[in-house]
């Protein structure tokens, strides 16, 4: 069948991924150049969606904002989410918006748009949902689902009790009654999640049908996962890394080296001498001094990297300012978030929105800077810095 | 961006011209510089250049006897509005007339093929060579629904096309890449570009696919694939409320513009920025002689931009001044041939504007129209054309448009005088992520509970920020109908210190990279007089013991502070507004572009 309305879960800000969602939430951050949930548009609309009902909340006025009334001439409709209470309770909100069989999907994850044909293609009305599901390890950082016969038997987020769980896409067609099950559901610690509907329908003996499916599916967990997840864009081919074709509405000086895969986006200069990529996202209108170095780093929009400044394996927010001469000098580090140590992980610093770093300064691998960070001149910068003061060495 | 509307029925009780200019007002968000429409089975066509006021002129009186038709509005970024390049647009004999919403890429080729063939064009758009390869197909023998297949079939690009033919009932339609959507209802069929067009008449939707053709009559819809075999389409009921539709989930228009502004302040700057070089460059400006003056014109919040403006060439070294057009040409005005004037006006069609402009090129002052809209009169009419690209404005208090007016205006000032620097041109960069901070980070709805019902509102500031406070103002008496003025902070002791009390909040732009002290001094002479304080502040720190509220803006270059101080005052504004409960995209007694002198 064909289902031509989807309905897009935006609202929730993504704790995980703070300091960077201090002004926007998780699908509003950026994959290569652009934001997570215009990567799902994307993928959505290749799918044959000529509909999208966007569920936002947190920070909501960033999607709005970005993406207006349509979206490659697609109409978008907004519902608000005023309370982030789970996955299940912002899909009610948008139930009004869809009439028949639609389509559910997260905002915050990119999914191939051949997975989403699957699970279109899967999909009759005999079965309440139908699900897709990918073989994939480590699914207890994620969703399972359990399998038998094409029919879905348990379907949990965060599975720990070691069955044999295939990762759930994140992807869902779903009839009227489906929207009757999650409405069912319990809530658990405040929270209404739409896998806990589906659970409900499977122990009602409604039929919620598993569709096996591959293709590029990446989710950024926290901060420093948006490198891998670009990263993996590129190699997917979602992303053009080719430097002929990065950079054609940015200035660039003759005597700038730029190396693939790289994405420049628009209105970027670079200077004489810089040498930006491999692996570097550049969001609009960022400036790179001369003799700057950038590396495997994902810089977004409207930051300034200082002259003779060394980036490597760095994520920033936007509007940042990395000063003249620091030194990002990328990972293995580790990597503090509240009580936990994430160690060796592949990150030089993530610096928050309108970081300001004033110049010739050193960032110990793993380091988090806080939104508006004011870090003067010839200070060293490990750990975790909270968003907002001035930090002197 | 263009809307377009379709219609097939007239003989149900409702007149076919009533439903296409009902239709293209709802359209009018997705562009408004010229509108038109067209009515079978006498093909006869209606259009002209301006918004729908200036289409519905031109409609006959009385009912026109028709069963079917389409319309457009249109809002052109290529190529000027005019009547000639308004749609719909027809072929030679004005047997079949098309309206079109995209991009026909191979244009140039098909119209050389087609006036090499005799095809004679009335206009520069890409959609002339619809109808004439229409034409050519019904002389080869084709009926209607062939022709129309055989003409799409030639296009390169994107396209929603609408078309009627002399002596049919009916409207004939396809898309591929742009928006159509069908609306059906008891005895007619409805097609536009998106459905609050015909959402009064019907919600039972048919989305068209990319490739697939509809004809609409009134027994119904009729759609078929590129082969043209039926299609098995499916209804949906929409369940809309027409007012939202092109607010993007915000309230009003308003507040949707003034979250748009760091992308429009992109457009405004894009390609004219030499970072590298530390130079301006603005392109179309490339044949204007540096003047020796600069006399600006303008109304309302042009005005405001204007005074900010001339104050920025004056620094450089240009005689500059502002005037309001309205008051312009009662003068006998000291120019000459190295005097430029400047008139801005973001529709382009302000007619006290227009009339200065005018009145300037007259005596032999060099013109140049710095305004939002292509081809608009005052583009056209002016020597020279700068145009600011906010993108379509709806709410009638200018938002989006006057900060892309300082931020031209500022870029103009570069251009023309040849003085800029590196800094300059950086700082220009920074805007858009200022402007972002200022409504990542806002206070202003805060501010505006603790202050909606006062007596009046005064806004205060020096140099740079004196233009702003004035439209501060503006926008406060726009949209909450309140009383508010703006002042010249030095001005207070002269005279409007005595209407301040506990009563009116004072609204003070301390910008603290210049005049911060002299300014500090103006705000405690009202707050000697017990007026609250909200200080609007890139440094919280100065107004420090001063202010009762403060809001702040991020730390930029020292001109463009009121820039970026400005957007804090417009969320003021709408937030009391909003708590007011007033009519904020539609303000009472005020149109969008004023039009008559």
């Amino acid at each position: 069948m064909s289902i031509d309305s989807a309905i897009v879960l935006a609202a929730g800000e993504g704790i995980r991924l703070r300091p960077l969602t201090q002004n926007r939430p998780k699908p509003m951050l950026p994959a290569a150049t652009k934001p997570i949930l215009e990567h799902v548009f994307d993928q959505l609309v290749d799918a044959g969606v000529s509909e999208l009902v966007v569920v936002v909340g947190y920070r909501r006025e960033r999607v709005q904002s970005y993406f207006g009334s349509t979206y490659r001439n697609v109409p978008i409709s907004y519902v608000v989410q005023e309370k982030q209470l789970g996955t299940g309770h912002a899909l009610l909100a948008a139930e009004s918006e869809v009439t028949g069989t639609c389509l559910a999907i997260n905002g915050d994850q990119i999914v191939d748009s051949r997975i989403i044909g699957d699970v279109v293609r899967a999909h009759d009305s005999s079965a309440a949902a139908t699900v897709a599901y990918l073989h994939r390890p480590n699914v207890q950082s994620y969703g399972g689902v359990l399998v038998e016969d094409g029919l879905v038997t348990d379907i949990v987020e965060n599975p720990q009790d070691g069955r044999d769980y295939r990762l759930n896409a994140g992807v869902y067609a779903l009839e009227p009654a489906a929207f009757d099950g999650v409405r069912a559901a319990d809530s658990r610690n405040g929270e209404h999640l739409l896998v806990d509907g589906l659970s409900t329908l499977v122990e009602t003996g409604e039929i919620v049908r598993g569709v096996a499916s591959e293709g590029l599916w990446t989710d950024a967990t926290y901060p420093w996962d948006l490198l891998e997840v670009s990263a993996e864009l590129f190699e997917a081919g979602f992303v053009n890394g080719d430097p002929e074709i990065g950079g054609r509405e940015a200035t660039v000086h003759d005597d700038a080296v730029v190396r693939g895969p790289v994405v420049i986006d628009r209105d970027c200069a670079i200077g004489p001498g810089a040498v930006v990529g491999p692996g570097v996202c550049l969001g609009e209108n960022v400036t790179v001094g001369a003799n700057a170095v950038v590396e495997r780093s994902v810089v977004d929009a409207d930051t300034t990297i200082g002259a003779n400044a060394t980036v490597v394996e760095c994520v920033t927010g936007t509007g940042v300012a990395i000063g003249p001469g620091s030194t990002i000098p990328g990972g293995p580090g580790d990597v503090r978030v509240g009580d936990t140590v994430y160690e060796d992980e592949a990150l030089g610093a993530l610096l928050a929105d309108r970081v300001l770093d004033r110049g010739g300064i050193d960032y110990v691998p793993g380091a988090l800077v806080g939104p508006e960070t004011d870090i003067q001149t010839g200070t060293t910068v490990r750990g975790t810095l909270a968003g907002g003061t001035e930090v002197r060495s | 961006m263009c809307g377009i509307i379709g219609y097939a029925g007239g003989q149900a009780d409702r007149n076919v011209v009533e439903v296409l200019s009902s239709g293209l007002s709802k359209l009018e968000y997705r562009g408004y510089d010229s509108a038109g429409i067209a009515v079978a089975p006498e093909v006869s066509v209606y259009k002209r250049k301006g918004e729908l006021e200036a289409l519905e002129e031109t409609l006959p009186d009385g009912t026109v006897d028709a069963l079917a038709g389409i319309g457009h509005t249109r809002w052109s970024t290529h190529g000027p509005p005019s009547d000639e390049n308004a749609h719909p647009h027809t072929d030679c004999e004005g047997r079949v007339a098309v309206v079109h919403n995209g991009i026909v890429e191979n244009y140039r080729e098909l119209r050389e093929e087609l006036e090499a063939a005799g095809h004679v064009f009335d206009s520069e758009t890409d959609t002339e060579v619809i109808p004439h390869l229409i034409e050519t197909a019904l002389e080869q023998g084709a009926d209607e629904d062939a022709a129309f297949r055989q003409a799409i079939e030639r296009l390169e690009g994107s396209y929603a096309v609408a078309a009627v033919f002399h002596g049919r009932e009916e409207v004939y339609a396809t898309r591929d890449q742009s928006p159509l959507v069908l609306g059906i209802d008891d005895g007619c069929a409805l097609l536009a570009s998106d459905v609050p067009a015909f959402l009064e008449y019907t919600d039972q939707v048919v989305y068209l696919e990319d490739g697939q053709f509809a004809t609409i009559r009134p027994s119904g819809i009729e759609v078929r694939d590129e082969r043209g075999a039926l299609v098995d389409v499916s209804v949906e009921t929409v369940d809309w409320d027409p007012e939202d539709a092109g607010k993007s989930g915000y309230d009003h228009y308003m507040l949707k513009e003034i979250y748009e502004q760091p992308r429009s302040i992109r457009e405004c700057l894009r390609g004219r920025l030499r970072p590298l070089e530390g130079s301006i460059a603005i392109e179309e400006l490339d044949g204007l002689a540096r003047p020796t003056d600069v006399q600006f014109v303008a109304c309302g919040t042009s005005y405001h931009a204007s005074l900010y403006a001339a104050r920025l060439f004056r620094e450089r070294g240009v005689r500059a001044t502002a005037f309001l057009a309205s008051e312009y040409d009662v003068e006998r005005l000291p120019l000459d041939d190295r005097t430029l004037v400047v008139g801005v006006t973001q529709s382009g069609e302000t007619a006290d504007t227009l009339r200065a402009l005018r009145t300037a090129s007259g005596v032999g002052a060099q013109t140049l129209a710095v305004t939002n809209v292509v081809g608009s009169s005052a583009a056209r009419e002016a020597d020279h054309a700068m145009y600011i690209r906010a993108g379509p404005e709806i709410g009638v208090a200018a938002t989006k448009t006057f900060t892309s007016q300082q931020v031209a205006l500022a870029t103009l000032s570069s251009a023309l005088t040849d003085d800029c620097s590196r800094q300059f041109v950086e700082a220009l960069r920074e805007l858009p992520d200022g402007i972002q901070s200022v409504l990542d980070t806002s206070n202003a709805r805060a501010v505006a509970e603790e202050y909606v019902g006062a007596d009046a509102y005064f806004f205060i500031g020096r140099g740079y920020e004196a233009p702003v406070a004035l439209e501060g103002a503006l926008k406060m008496k726009e949209i909450t109908y309140e009383h508010a003025e703006g002042f010249a902070a030095g001005e207070l002791k002269h005279g409007p210190l005595a209407l301040v009390s506990e009563a009116t909040p004072v609204i003070a732009l301390v910008n603290g990279r210049k005049n911060t002290d002299r300014m500090l001094g103006n705000v405690t002479e009202v707050e000697a007089r017990g007026a609250p304080i909200v200080a609007v502040t890139d440094d919280p720190d100065a107004v420090a013991g001063h202010a009762d509220h403060v809001l702040r803006v991020p730390e930029t270059h020292w001109r463009f502070y009121p820039i970026l101080a400005n957007v804090q005052l417009q969320l003021l504004a709408y937030w009391v507004a909003n708590r007011l409960g007033r009519s904020i995209d539609r303000p009472r007694n005020l149109a969008k572009s004023v039009t008559v002198e």
